[in-house]
């Protein structure tokens, strides 16, 4: 595997262990301060919208602003949704490098998400598009797509779901 | 008969003593099997329910499956402009001839055996027809009534309805606030969301019209967005008001008749509200008291029995399908005026998605709320839900607000904090469980 596959996955990897493990400021500083955030809905049965801007997603977080909201309604602990916080497991594979140009990096992982709270479990399936930047060193995420295939979806669903 | 409460007196259900200063309702009436089947016979397969927007189904061909109650129907637009509504069922073996939620198919053919019809419901082609074969006996049943008021297409599965103009009443000038946004009428914005509750969709019909709940459920979301402001990422018509929140802004709650209720409340900063790019052209097109309404009042519309209009923070069609005593379907769509800005329709669909998802912020929370009230209502133990705030300050008739824009509820307050909106929605449900 190269260093850089290894360096990929493992950004990636450690993304689903920070959310698992509730280290949610961890997890914010793996994203850059102008990353975007975007689940998109589904526009029929097989296809997703494709305009962030002028669609509906499921969540658009233009910046990691976005994110701070999420995490300020998390460790409120006055979020009737997130009290008690669900837990989850997030199993990662598939991780591939779609492109390297300089210090940018595309890539694709898939990923199965176990949930255990009110309802018992459930298990949900992500697709993950990662554009990657590297930044004095570091790789840090710029932008996530998620393509969240449950449709008809099950009680709450906020970051560490997806 | 099965010893459910049906089979004794439904009217026990609901305490309704008003004049006592009493009114409340029996909690089982969320968790009793028995009584769902009523209500599916004798609500949901009895009155107007709402099927789809008109821009769903803009095309000869475009098709929208949905359900009355339980029961699959599609609307499909034909040639001619019209509107028809067909049982989803084949006419042989009942497999659903929609291969999906919506489309466009100008005829219709059946997966199964491959039986075809035409738009306008004619069966059209049996395979390998046996002779002597009156395909017309095989014709697609079309629905008893189908009408739209504003865009907004209604159907009923029992012809003895009164008109669906009629049935809306004092529904009808919320929905006038809407379609009022465009000159152009209103669309569904592509994508869409659905969720599973587990609760009962009596409570959906509630929440969507509980004022009160806002200043607890929603505090966090007053205060996430709060926190953001002080940031300063999101500004002008991008930013999500959330002042109307913390209470202490004016407001009011309506009885509308037929089981429609409705609320509002005052934006505090109406200036972000995606809308205001309109305000002069809704000035010159428009009532003095309509610009307020649709400027400065934010609004949730409940119609009997299955559809939620929301103008408050942005715009959603919400609705629901009944699937047991304790769970249902939503779904969630974003409508928005024909012709707006870009930057206007962008900040309509993040306000949209900060609230009014279950993966947003404040959706999230009311879905957790139901479905603990709906495992609280097992709790026969303590058996009634009480609706009585606010029985000392109920005006019979229009309060200031509905005097000025020209509507007359049978019954409201000036506070959204108030329940007695709810007496008229109970009344109505009682009074279709007992005659039909």
């Amino acid at each position: 595997m190269s260093d850089l596959q290894q360096e990929v996955t493992n950004l990636i990897y450690r993304e689903s262990t920070l959310l698992d493990r509730r280290e949610w400021d961890d997890w914010i500083d793996l994203y850059t301060e102008d990353a975007v955030y975007w689940v998109p809905s589904w526009a029929n049965e097989e296809e997703t919208t494709d305009d962030p801007e002028l669609q509906l997603n499921l969540i658009y977080l233009r910046n990691r602003g976005g994110l701070e909201d999420r995490v300020f309604r998390i460790e409120s602990r006055d979020s009737y949704a997130s009290v008690p916080l669900d837990r989850t497991v997030h199993v990662v594979g598939n991780v591939l490098i779609e492109s390297e140009n300089g210090d940018e990096i595309e890539a694709t992982a898939n990923c199965i998400i176990h949930t255990y709270g009110k309802k018992g479990g459930l298990t949900r399936g992500s697709l993950y598009d990662f554009s990657l930047r590297r930044v004095d060193g570091e790789l840090r995420i710029t932008r996530k797509k998620i393509t969240f295939i449950d449709d008809r979806l099950e009680g709450p669903i906020d970051v560490y779901h997806l | 008969m099965d010893g459910s409460i049906v089979a004794k007196d439904v009217s026990a259900l609901v305490d309704d003593r008003v004049d006592e200063g009493m009114f409340r309702v029996d909690r089982s009436v969320y968790t009793d099997e028995a009584l769902f089947e009523k209500e599916i016979d004798r609500i949901f397969e009895k009155c107007w329910v709402f099927l789809c927007h008109e821009s769903q189904v803009a095309a000869h061909g475009d098709y929208f499956w949905t359900e009355i109650g339980r029961q699959p129907v599609y609307v499909h637009r034909q040639e001619d402009g019209s509107l028809k509504c067909f049982i989803n069922a084949c006419s042989h073996r009942a497999a659903i001839l929609t291969p999906f939620r919506r489309g466009n198919a100008k005829t219709l053919t059946c997966r199964f055996h491959g039986w075809s019809y035409k738009c306008d419901g004619a069966c059209m082609g049996i395979k390998n027809e046996e002779p002597n074969t009156d395909k017309s006996t095989f014709d697609l049943r079309e629905i008893a009534r189908l009408d739209s008021y504003g865009g907004f297409i209604f159907g009923s599965l029992s012809p003895d309805v009164p008109s669906l103009a009629d049935w809306l009443g004092e529904a009808k000038p919320w929905i006038d606030l809407m379609v009022a946004q465009s000159t152009e009428g209103l669309e569904v914005v592509p994508g869409s969301s659905t969720y599973a509750i587990d609760g009962n969709w009596k409570f959906q019909a509630e929440n969507a019209v509980d004022g009160y709940h806002v200043s607890t459920v929603h505090r966090v979301f007053a205060n996430t967005i709060a926190a953001r402001e002080g940031k300063g990422e999101y500004t002008g018509i991008k930013k999500t008001e959330a002042g109307r929140m913390a209470g202490g802004v004016p407001t009011g709650c309506y009885d509308l008749g037929n089981g429609h209720m409705a609320v509002w409340a005052q934006h505090t900063t109406p200036e972000v509200r995606p809308i205001w790019e309109q305000k002069e052209r809704l000035e010159k097109d428009l009532t003095p008291a309509q610009v307020d309404w649709i400027l400065t009042k934010g609004r949730n519309l409940y119609i009997f029995p299955n559809v939620m209009l929301m103008d408050n923070p942005s715009t959603q069609i919400r609705v629901m399908k009944p699937l047991s005593a304790e769970r249902m379907d939503v779904s969630v769509y974003c409508v928005a005026p024909k012709g707006e800005s870009d930057t206007a329709r962008a900040g309509r669909l993040r306000k949209f998605e900060d609230f009014y998802l279950t993966a947003g912020m404040a959706t999230s929370d009311d879905l957790a709320a139901l479905e603990d009230t709906q495992e609280g209502s097992l709790a026969t133990g303590a058996k009634w839900n009480e609706f009585t705030r606010g029985m000392d300050s109920i005006i019979y008739g229009p309060d200031k607000a509905a005097a000025a824009l020209g509507f007359n509820p049978p019954a409201c307050t000036e506070n959204w904090d108030h329940e007695i909106h709810y007496h008229g929605f109970y009344r109505q449900w009682l009074k279709m469980l007992e005659e039909n």
